[in-house]
């Protein structure tokens, strides 16, 4: 699919190709709109989500130095560990789904990448002006007009980046705490680190090294165009229309001059944030924002042609096949997301917020009681991950006439705690039928049935003595 | 190889990142398993807080792939002078 004449050898020899920088001009119209939407949304989400309480404690807080995962009602422990893997692969899926059928709009209009590229873009341009005002300014030699402009454009992009960076530790341990230690500036040394880190990498990312993340380290990008098929919507230049490309004055006929649609007036290229002329076909490089479509939709109307020279399209559509959108690829997608999301829903619904670890005193196999019972001792580990406290009534079931000694009838774990009890248990020889038998243990709350965790373990002892 | 080609951003970042990426995946399982609090209540480590063992732990991570994929680098080289 990729057009391989035109991927560009990279010559620039530095860390940052910088004497590559792309200086995207400003682009507006029906995709921009979009776009602009997208960034306000996923920017707003991911601002204000921190702030947001959800009774008595942070609503989305991912509390690592607690082990825990709290999100809305939702608590989750490391034991949870599934349901997180489970939902990666559904964005997994997710991902190919939207891929196949219209390219790379995660690229485009979702990724944090281009998310915050277009606000760090936005503030330059606010800053030292659209993309001839930016080139001229670089190549300015250094005086007070230069470092004026390029220090209001740093400080103002550093705030932005440390304000992100405050906001992501915000996601780990409580945001209203971290910004009342803040002002304080007593923060532990790796909070401070982790803000640090992460505004460095906002600023350098969105700041500097923009296209090159989606060239260079993206992996998407790299396997993307696997998902591809004739129908999946790709940005195309129509050859066709446009070539042979060359300049005319606006109320001339191309065709006198024997001339295409494209006025070659490279706005196209301009516009790119990654730096590529779209006519020479579908390129990897592309992260199909469709800038593009929109500068040149605004050319065709101004030259009096019809829209369209760049535009959304597909290859069966380019070559005049008929479009299918229900490609056996995405039926499979499409059901395997279905399915996997109700599952993991179910799971989630279904699950019982109580946990029970039962080890076996491994130092001996068992004891003789001075009345004569065999005894096996057991400690049991009791993890109440509801929100609220329990009483917890423990059953052993599996041997005639089993009788448990522990410290109370009733366990009472206080929401989100973990507590360890030992426990003992003592059966009369003459009911055990092998050295090694498998017991039941149900842990239930007396205030809720359906809260109840049955594991098993074995009762080891001599052999039955009938 | 065509190694020789390729910008030194590249090189660097093809080394860097996918030991970024994987030292990531290597201490959210790590971590995930087992608690550094239990891990480090035996040792004269004991004082550390999560938060400090999951950042160190996720660095000395990064290190072992970073030496990984800088060692498989490495061993790509054409072993015949030509």
């Amino acid at each position: 699919m990729a057009n391989r004449k035109s991927v560009k050898t990279d010559q620039a020899d530095t860390l940052i190709a910088s004497d590559t920088k792309i200086y995207p001009r400003a682009v507006h119209g029906l995709f921009a709109m979009w776009r602009s939407i997208g960034v306000l949304i996923l920017l707003g989400i991911y601002y204000i989500v921190p702030w947001l309480t959800w009774g008595e404690r942070q609503a989305v807080l991912f509390d690592l130095p607690n082990r825990k995962f709290h999100i809305f009602g939702l608590t989750f422990w490391p034991q949870d560990f599934f349901y997180f893997a489970v939902l990666l692969i559904i964005a997994a899926f997710a991902l190919f789904f939207f891929t196949a059928i219209a390219g790379r709009l995660w690229c485009g209009y979702a990724c944090p990448q281009t998310v915050w590229t277009e606000l760090f873009m936005w503030i330059a341009r606010k800053v030292e002006g659209d993309r001839p005002k930016q080139i001229k300014l670089d190549k300015m030699p250094w005086n007070a007009y230069k470092i004026r402009i390029k220090t209001t454009k740093h400080f103002l992009w550093l705030l932005l980046a440390a304000y992100t960076g405050f906001t992501f530790v915000g996601y780990f341990t409580p945001i209203d705490e971290l910004a009342s230690r803040i002002i304080e500036l007593s923060l532990g040394p790796w909070e401070w680190f982790w803000i640090i880190f992460y505004s460095f990498a906002t600023w350098g990312n969105a700041g500097f090294m923009r296209e090159q993340v989606c060239i260079y380290m993206c992996p998407y990008a790299r396997f993307q165009s696997v998902m591809f098929d004739n129908d999946t919507l790709i940005i195309s230049y129509d050859e066709e229309r446009g070539e042979p490309r060359g300049s005319r004055k606006r109320n001339e006929d191309p065709a006198t001059k024997n001339l295409g649609s494209c006025i070659d007036c490279t706005l196209c290229v301009q516009v790119c944030p990654t730096g590529i002329d779209i006519r020479d076909g579908l390129q990897y490089q592309c992260i199909a924002c469709s800038a593009c479509i929109d500068v040149c939709d605004d050319v065709m109307d101004k030259m009096g042609y019809e829209r369209g020279l760049i535009k959304y399209t597909t290859e069966n559509a380019r070559q005049g096949k008929s479009v299918s959108l229900f490609r056996p690829r995405i039926l499979v997608y499409a059901v395997s997301l279905i399915i996997m999301s109700l599952g993991l829903t179910t799971a989630i619904a279904m699950r019982v917020p109580l946990e029970v670890d039962i080890t076996r005193d491994r130092t001996r196999l068992f004891n003789e009681t001075d009345t004569g019972l065999i005894e096996n001792t057991y400690s049991l580990q009791i993890i109440n991950k509801d929100e609220s406290i329990h009483q917890y009534h423990i059953t052993a079931t599996g041997i005639d006439g089993m009788k448990m000694s522990i410290k109370s009838e009733t366990i009472e774990v206080a929401a989100g705690e973990v507590i360890d009890i030992p426990l003992r248990l003592q059966v009369d020889a003459y009911n055990l039928k092998k050295r090694s038998t498998e017991i039941m243990l149900s842990v239930v709350s007396i205030d809720n049935a359906d809260i109840r965790v049955s594991e098993a373990t074995r009762f080891l002892g001599p052999t039955g003595r009938r | 190889m065509a190694d020789d080609t390729l910008p030194t951003c590249q090189k660097t970042v093809s080394v860097l990142w996918p030991a970024f990426l994987t030292a990531g995946l290597a201490t959210i399982l790590f971590f995930t398993a087992f608690d550094p609090v239990v891990l480090l209540q035996e040792t004269r480590f004991a004082d550390t807080s999560r938060l400090g063992a999951y950042s160190i732990g996720f660095f000395l991570f990064w290190l072992l792939t970073t030496l990984s994929c800088a060692m498989t680098c490495f061993f790509r080289k054409p072993c015949n002078p030509k």
